[in-house]
Order: C-alpha cells, then sequence, then structure tokens
C-alpha cells in the first residue's frame, strides 16, 4: 500500500514523484575531525531560503543510534527525512535483540548507497552528509556527497568548508588532538567561514562522540574581530579616491 | 545594402559583433582554443613597515600545467608590483600597457608613481573592456602617502584591504589570513604569513603548484625574492635514466620517382575575366 | 535577469591516473592516491586499487561513486562465482565479466576507466584496458584516466609491442624484469604528477607474480 502510493505524485497518479530538483532551505558546511577520543563536528545554525537566511536555530548534527554522529549540509527537508529513515532503520536494528547494532562504518556505507540510489533515479537527496563515529575503540570519520562520491579522512568538510576549512585542518590537525585543542581547531574553523562564507550565521554547534556517548552543546556564538584600522578609512593618503 | 555605416568614420567603442558570431558557432559545436590561465593563488598583505606580495607560479591550460615556474608577480614602477591572476596574456599585457603609462608619468613629472595611480590606470582599463581582459589583479605598493594594497577584479571593480588574496587558490589563501593576520606584523612575520598563504594555495588548490615568489616593498626600497621557496621537488628519478631510439623503423628504401603529370608553361596566357 | 538555481549532474570527475605492465611472470598495477572534484582535493589517500581475485586487480579512475558500485558488484559477482566453483576466478574470465558489467550500462553508464591486471592460467602477466562502455582488449601494457595522454605515449616508446596482426601471434608482455617494470611505473608517475594537476599526493603499486600480491607506496608531489 505504501509503495503504491510512493509511487504517485502530488500532482497527478500519472507523474513521477520528484522531491528535490532545486533545493529551498540549505544548511551551509558542516566541518569534522578526528581527536584523541573520538570525533568532534561543528555547524552552523542558519538555514537559507536562496540568499535569505531564513531560520536561526536549525540543527544539523543529529546522533545516530549508539555510536554515531549525522552532520548535514544542503537541503534541510531531505536531511530530517532522512532522519526519519535512519530512526527507523535503528529501530528495527534493534528490534533483532541480538546484542549486534549499526556502528559508523555500517551507517556510512548505508548512507552512501541511500545517496547513490537516489542519484541513479535522478532524483537525488540534496545533501552533503558527514558521518563520524566510535564503536569498540575504532574512529570513524566519512563523507557522502550528494551523487554518493564517499570518503574516510581523519579530518572532512562539506561545502564551502572543503575550500576554507580543510587547508586549516591540512596544516594543524594531528593524530593526538586533545578536546580542547580540536574544539579550538573546529572553531578557527568556524570563524574562517563566518568572516567568508556568506550564508554562515555566528551560532553554532560542536558534537563530540567518544567511547562513552555523544554531546550536542548548547547553541553559541564565536568571538569576532572586525577592527583593523585599514577598515575604518581605506582611502587614507588619497582622499575621495578608491 | 548601404555602404553609409562602413563610410562613417569610426567612433570607438566595443563591437560586440565577433562576441555574437562566436556564439552562434559555439552553439554549432566550435571549440575556441583554450588560453593559458593562471589558476592562481596570489596575495598581499600590508606590514608595519611596507607591503608584501606573494604568488605561485604554476600556469594551466585545462588540467595541464604549462609552465611549472612562471613569474607571476609583475613590475609596475620602482616601488609598485602587481600580481596577476586570470589569462596570462591579458595580465601581461596590462600590467605592461599600466607600467609603461606610468614611466611616461615619471618622466613628465619627474616625481614617485603612486599606488592609487596605478590602481587608476588599471581600473579604467579593465571596466572598458567590461571583464573581457580577464586580470584579476593584486596591487600593491610603498608611495609617499604609506603602503598601499589593493584588489581589482576583471570587470573594474577595486578593493583597499590590509590583506588580499585572489586567483583560484584565494580561498584557500584567505584561510590562512583569516585566521593569522594580525596588524603591525614585522617583516619576518609577514614573509612567513604570505609564504604560508601561499603554500596553503599550492598544496590545497589544483589550480596552483610548483614554488612561492614574494615580493616586500617598503619605504624606498623592494626585494624581489623570486623561488623564494621551493617545496615541490621531483620525487622520483630513475637512476639508469632512459635511451630514446632515435630512429623511425626503415620500411622501404626502393625509390620511384613520380611520373611528371601535368607540364607547366612558363609565361603563358593571360588568365581571362 | 534570469533567476539562478542550482543544477546538478549526475556524474563528477574525481580524476585520478592508473598503469598496468604485464612481464613474462609478473603484472605491476599501479594508481595514484588522490581523489579530486574540480580545482579542491578530497581525499589525499584514496585507493583506486581493489584486489578481485587472488590473481586480479582492478585499478579504477572517473567517478569514484559508480566506480565504487562497479567494485561492489564485481566483489558480489565473485563471491557467487566462488560458492558455484569453489575456485578463483581467473583473470581473463574476469576480464571478460568486467566489459559486460560495464556494457550492461551502456545508456546510463558507469563512468569510470578501467585497468585490470593480473596473471593468467598460465601464470603469465595479463592486462586488460577498457573504455566506460565496456569495449576492452588484452594488452601488455595500458594506462586510464587523467594522465594517460601523458603516461601512453611514453609506454608506447619504451615497451613498443608487437603488432597484433603479426602472424604467428607474438606475446604482449613486455620484456622488461619486474624491477625495471616498477621503476618505469615510478618514472610515469612522477612525470605525470609533473604536468596532470589531478595526479598526486602517493603512488600505490601492486605487484602480482608467482609468490603472491604485494603492495608498496611511493610519495608524489602534493601541489
Amino acid at each position: 500500500m505504501e509503495s503504491i502510493q510512493a509511487k504517485q505524485g502530488l500532482v497527478g497518479p500519472n507523474d513521477p514523484i520528484q522531491r528535490t530538483q532545486l533545493p529551498y532551505v540549505t544548511g551551509t558546511s558542516v566541518v569534522a575531525l578526528k581527536y584523541k577520543d573520538g570525533i568532534l563536528m561543528a555547524a552552523d545554525m542558519g538555514g537559507s531560503y536562496g540568499s535569505t537566511i531564513r531560520y536561526k536555530s536549525v540543527e544539523r548534527i543529529k546522533p545516530i543510534g549508539k555510536h554515531s554522529l549525522l552532520g548535514a549540509s544542503g537541503e534541510i527537508s531531505d536531511f530530517q527525512e532522512l532522519l526519519r529513515n535512519l530512526d527507523e532503520l535503528i529501530l528495527y536494528d534493534n528490534m533483532w535483540d541480538d546484542g549486534n547494532s549499526l556502528g559508523p562504518k555500517e551507517l556510512h556505507s548505508y548512507l552512501t548507497r541511500v545517496m547513490y540510489n537516489r542519484r541513479n533515479k535522478f532524483d537525488p537527496l540534496w545533501n552533503s552528509l558527514v558521518l563520524g563515529g566510535v564503536k569498540n575503540g575504532q574512529k570513524y570519520l566519512g563523507m557522502v556527497s550528494m551523487i554518493g562520491v564517499n570518503f574516510e579522512d581523519s579530518h572532512v568538510a562539506t561545502g564551502f568548508g572543503n575550500h576554507l576549512a580543510r587547508p586549516i585542518l591540512r596544516d594543524e590537525w594531528h593524530e593526538n588532538l586533545s578536546y580542547e585543542d580540536g574544539v579550538k581547531l573546529l572553531e578557527k574553523c568556524m570563524r574562517v567561514l563566518l568572516y567568508r562564507d556568506r550564508s554562515a550565521v555566528n551560532k553554532l554547534q560542536i558534537a563530540k562522540i567518544t567511547e562513552e556517548g555523544t554531546t550536542i552543546s548548547q547553541p553559541y556564538a564565536l568571538k569576532t574581530f572586525w577592527g583593523f584600522t585599514a577598515f575604518q578609512n581605506p582611502t587614507a593618503g588619497a582622499e575621495g579616491s578608491w | 545594402m548601404s555602404n553609409s555605416a562602413i563610410d562613417v568614420p569610426s567612433r570607438g567603442g566595443f563591437s560586440f559583433d565577433l562576441c555574437r558570431r562566436n556564439d552562434m558557432l559555439a552553439k554549432k559545436g566550435v571549440n575556441l582554443p583554450s588560453f593559458r590561465k593562471t589558476g592562481t593563488t596570489i596575495v598581499g598583505l600590508i606590514f608595519q613597515d611596507g607591503v608584501i606580495l606573494g604568488a605561485d607560479t604554476r600556469a594551466t591550460e585545462g588540467p595541464i600545467v604549462c609552465d611549472k615556474n612562471c613569474e607571476k608577480i609583475h613590475y609596475m614602477a620602482p616601488n609598485i608590483y602587481c600580481c596577476g591572476a586570470g589569462t596570462a596574456a591579458d595580465t601581461e599585457a596590462v600590467t605592461d600597457m599600466v607600467s609603461s603609462q606610468l614611466q611616461l608619468h615619471r618622466y613628465h613629472t619627474g616625481r614617485e608613481s603612486r599606488v592609487v595611480t596605478a590602481l587608476t590606470l588599471l581600473k579604467k582599463h579593465l571596466f572598458n573592456y567590461q571583464g573581457y581582459v580577464q586580470a584579476a589583479l593584486v596591487l600593491g605598493g610603498v608611495d609617499c602617502t604609506g603602503p598601499h594594497l589593493h584588489t581589482i577584479y576583471p570587470h573594474g571593480s577595486t578593493d583597499t584591504l590590509p590583506f588580499a588574496t585572489m586567483g583560484s587558490g584565494s580561498l584557500a589563501a584567505m584561510a590562512m589570513f583569516e585566521s593569522k593576520y594580525k596588524e603591525g606584523l614585522t617583516k619576518d612575520e609577514g614573509i612567513q604569513l604570505v609564504v604560508d598563504a601561499i603554500c596553503s594555495g599550492i598544496f590545497n588548490d589544483l589550480g596552483s603548484g610548483s614554488n612561492v615568489d614574494v615580493c616586500v616593498i617598503t619605504k624606498g626600497h623592494k626585494e624581489y625574492l623570486r623561488n623564494h621557496l621551493l617545496p615541490n621537488p621531483r620525487t622520483f628519478v630513475n637512476a639508469k635514466g632512459y635511451s630514446f631510439p632515435k630512429k623511425t623503423e626503415v620500411l622501404l628504401t626502393k625509390i620511384t620517382p613520380l611520373r611528371e603529370r601535368v607540364e607547366v608553361v612558363e609565361g603563358g596566357d593571360a588568365m581571362e575575366e | 535577469m534570469t533567476k539562478q538555481h542550482p543544477a546538478w549532474s549526475p556524474y563528477d570527475n574525481n580524476g585520478g591516473t592508473c598503469v598496468a605492465i604485464a612481464g613474462a611472470d609478473y603484472c605491476v598495477t599501479a594508481a595514484d592516491t588522490r581523489m579530486s572534484t574540480g580545482y579542491s582535493i578530497l581525499s589525499r589517500d584514496y585507493s583506486k586499487i581493489i584486489k578481485l581475485a587472488d590473481k586480479c586487480v582492478m585499478a579504477s579512475s572517473g567517478f569514484q561513486a559508480d566506480v565504487k558500485a562497479l567494485q561492489k558488484l564485481l566483489a558480489a559477482r565473485h563471491l557467487i562465482y566462488q560458492h558455484q566453483h569453489n575456485k578463483q576466478m581467473s583473470c581473463p574470465a574476469m576480464g571478460q565479466l568486467l566489459s559486460n558489467t560495464l556494457y550492461y550500462k551502456r545508456f546510463f553508464p558507469y563512468y569510470s576507466f578501467n585497468v585490470l591486471g593480473g596473471l593468467d592460467n598460465e601464470g603469465k602477466g595479463c592486462v586488460y584496458t577498457y573504455d566506460a562502455v565496456g569495449s576492452y582488449e588484452r594488452v601488455g601494457y595500458s594506462s586510464q584516466g587523467s594522465g594517460s595522454t601523458l603516461i601512453m605515449p611514453f609506454l608506447d616508446n619504451q615497451l613498443k609491442s608487437p603488432s597484433p596482426l603479426l602472424l604467428p601471434a607474438q606475446d604482449a608482455v613486455t620484456p622488461l624484469s619486474e624491477a625495471e617494470a616498477v621503476d618505469l611505473v615510478k618514472t610515469c608517475f612522477a612525470s605525470a604528477t609533473e604536468r596532470d594537476i589531478y595526479t598526486g599526493d602517493k603512488l600505490e603499486i601492486v605487484v602480482l607474480n608467482k609468490d603472491g600480491i604485494h603492495r608498496e607506496y611511493m610519495e608524489l608531489r602534493k601541489d
């Protein structure tokens, strides 16, 4: 019954269903890294409607099961639908009651297939996803794009973050980052993104996952600096020029 | 057809006839030749006693590197230099043109060129050509009014900044500036930050690569540090080397002279109308 | 002004170069480990070479998501083969399977450029080279991917293979020793990295011979 309905569009019974042909409300970059005890992930809370920042309290990092964190940039509604699907997946996995549970590696692999299959139907989920987690002492951090391109790395960033945050991460990341240093590094990346990404907002969350479990911070703002003297009077020395 | 349009003397300005022709040809599948682009990282910053410019040295043509060690910091005047990104021919031509105008201006006035003068000449030229002169520039220099740093976009808009980046590696370089720049840097700190920014472009942006060029301009003095850093040595050379046989294979040695089919008569009759 | 809206394409090119060289009793397969999109690097350490069977490896560049799907499909097909026949698939058989798999998607192709390297039933090195829709050929050496246009002419010059039209048919395998072939591959990649922006970071070399399989790595330029 559900499958029959799913095959029909809202417009008419014969129209193929089409969800995201173009995105409506989107989130910008997610940045994540491995640190000594697990994974840290950061994302701001802006939801852009085109170039308008329409929402300012969108949670874009969510825990999935016991061992994983999922961060998403791109279409918020697609992400939220995906969360509902994953909830069901985790629930049914739990109902086996066999002591097994899906780890980050399995979830990443699953997401990879979901994204790739949707692109094969020419009806993609308009997201870049970051999946991080810890299970059995193994840290895991991976990424999936809208069309299914996926990989693992010790630090990842989606969207603009790939251009602005990863150069910093490649310079400064190392295997033995403490929690404090990891947060500092993420904040540095988020600050650069805030300065240079027009859809970034100064309200972010940082999430942590370790063997012990998941914690997602309360939203908070970063300190910024706009006081360069060169910004005050740019045309000093040639008054009235450019 | 009336000839009047042709007889009227040209009043200058831009003709877009060829653009329309080119669009039409492009729609029919004719590809224009690709130009040498400097998919580039160029940067500049103001430090305590002047300006430092920096550039990588890779020039690309599509996915291929066509020059591994080109110069992107162009001379404008003894106290002014300019980094260029975009189409190599445009950045070179536009900086050469303006630098010669500045030279003439110095002959005329007997004074040191000012950075605003260079800026105005560059932006006027670029604005006139509506973005078709594909030059994105970082202009820096020190004149009687102090150190100045500007960016100039291909359409002619300009910016006055304490630190600037341009080219395909501009975001990677800007990430370094935004997280490390302070006012009142010393010369060594300034050079180090410029090198960090260029290296960030070199290693994170595929359009940028090879070496780091730096140019330090202070009051009455400049230092052009060509290939200041060479962070990309070749990783493997076969000790034995390779031999490339010179000869192509000889398939036939017998020569058969061709029989002359046409007799050419010198000084024949004049052609008919 | 026309309204801007983001477009998407079902394909991407994630770059990378693959080379395989067959010898009398060995096969060298190599690929760089850079994965990129546009002008940015996604990962510096992504392996493009997978082992499909005991004596058969595949190196693939192109669109990573398609490559991954292809790898998963071949792995599944090989598992079924093992259950049905209780043996590993031979390299020539895998070569045909890969061709059929690619052609099956003729009108929505896997955007992947593959070379298959391995040992045939006589223990001779074999290389199969493909286009994206399954046209394939057994050769002595081959190169695929973004740097192939730089590497292939060099291989042609160094390893000139006998014409396939010659009668009686001659072996396509190269006359080099295993160590020489590995050095040749290293030179190819060091040179391609100088000029191809999508090739770099690290070189992964997989050598198959009668002693089994062996992997080694060499650093490449990271710019």
